[in-house]
């Protein structure tokens, strides 16, 4: 049976490692559920689209910001942009996450302010920078303010 | 840390779909950026991890969507028709309208509802 993904567009050379993907799929649903191999080639494939539709608009957005490298927050405003709005939370969420983990190894980046943060003090620190990230989305409309205890609440 | 945004805690009740230790090669991601356009910029090591992240909570809404189809037809298998149902059915999944409706017109599939057909 041959995927049919192959279809001779040279853009779907790439694609998503299958084995991942079916992981992926089946954890998000209940045990004794089924995914028939037609509907995990079809959500693979739906994935590369998005991938392709938010690279898209990521390089226009880095393009008119005059920018050469397209950034974590180019990828951000696609999102949003296109709809995909409610993801930024969870995805910003996890890209500092990715940022603090890389800085446990390296002692004395420069998010610790001189001492080691608990991490009471990262999460705080995080949720910070999330608040100042979105208002840059914002337009600038509200203004972050730097102060270091800033209250955490998030609107939601 | 991980909380599900308002949206997804809609959608997963009483579904444990937090993702495991899987997550998607930031290698094979870049690849597929590159080639999704002639002018592609430079990408930064980062831009990948965010795209790992989207993946994710895509893969997520448009496979919870999917079941939703299927358990509405009492089954327990989720089938490709069910994911057309799902990006027909939703309003941001618009670009994936072409995608869906090639792979199940040569298996033959009706209910695809008018409106979203042909809109070249």
């Amino acid at each position: 049976m041959e995927p049919m993904d192959i279809v001779g567009k040279s853009k779907e050379d790439a694609s998503l490692p299958k084995a991942t993907m079916t992981k992926i799929i089946k954890e998000m649903l209940p045990p004794d559920v089924r995914v028939a191999r037609d509907a995990q080639d079809l959500l693979i494939e739906c994935c590369v689209e998005f991938i392709n539709l938010i690279s898209s608009e990521s390089n226009e957005v880095c393009s008119r910001e005059e920018k050469r490298t397209i950034a974590p927050e180019h990828v951000l405003k696609a999102l949003e942009v296109l709809g995909f709005g409610e993801y930024i939370e969870e995805v910003y969420a996890a890209y500092e996450q990715h940022k603090l983990e890389t800085m446990d190894s390296l002692k004395g980046g420069k998010w610790s302010n001189g001492a080691e943060m608990t991490e009471e003090e990262a999460v705080a620190e995080q949720q910070r920078m999330f608040a100042e990230a979105r208002a840059r989305m914002n337009g600038g409309a509200v203004a972050p303010p730097k102060q270091p205890d800033l209250n955490p609440s998030l609107e939601s | 840390m991980r909380q599900p945004g308002t949206y997804s805690g809609m959608l997963s009740a009483n579904m444990a779909g937090r993702v495991g230790p899987h997550s998607l090669p930031l290698a094979r991601i870049k690849k597929i950026m590159k080639k999704s356009g002639d002018d592609v910029k430079m990408i930064s090591g980062e831009a990948p991890i965010v795209f790992s992240k989207a993946c994710e909570l895509f893969i997520e809404e448009l496979t919870k969507r999917s079941w939703m189809v299927t358990m509405q037809g009492k089954r327990r298998t989720l089938h490709k028709e069910d994911v057309a149902s799902a990006v027909v059915a939703t309003d941001i999944f618009d670009f994936l309208v072409n995608l869906v409706s090639e792979s199940t017109t040569a298996n033959n599939v009706t209910d695809v509802p008018e409106e979203n057909v042909g809109t070249l």
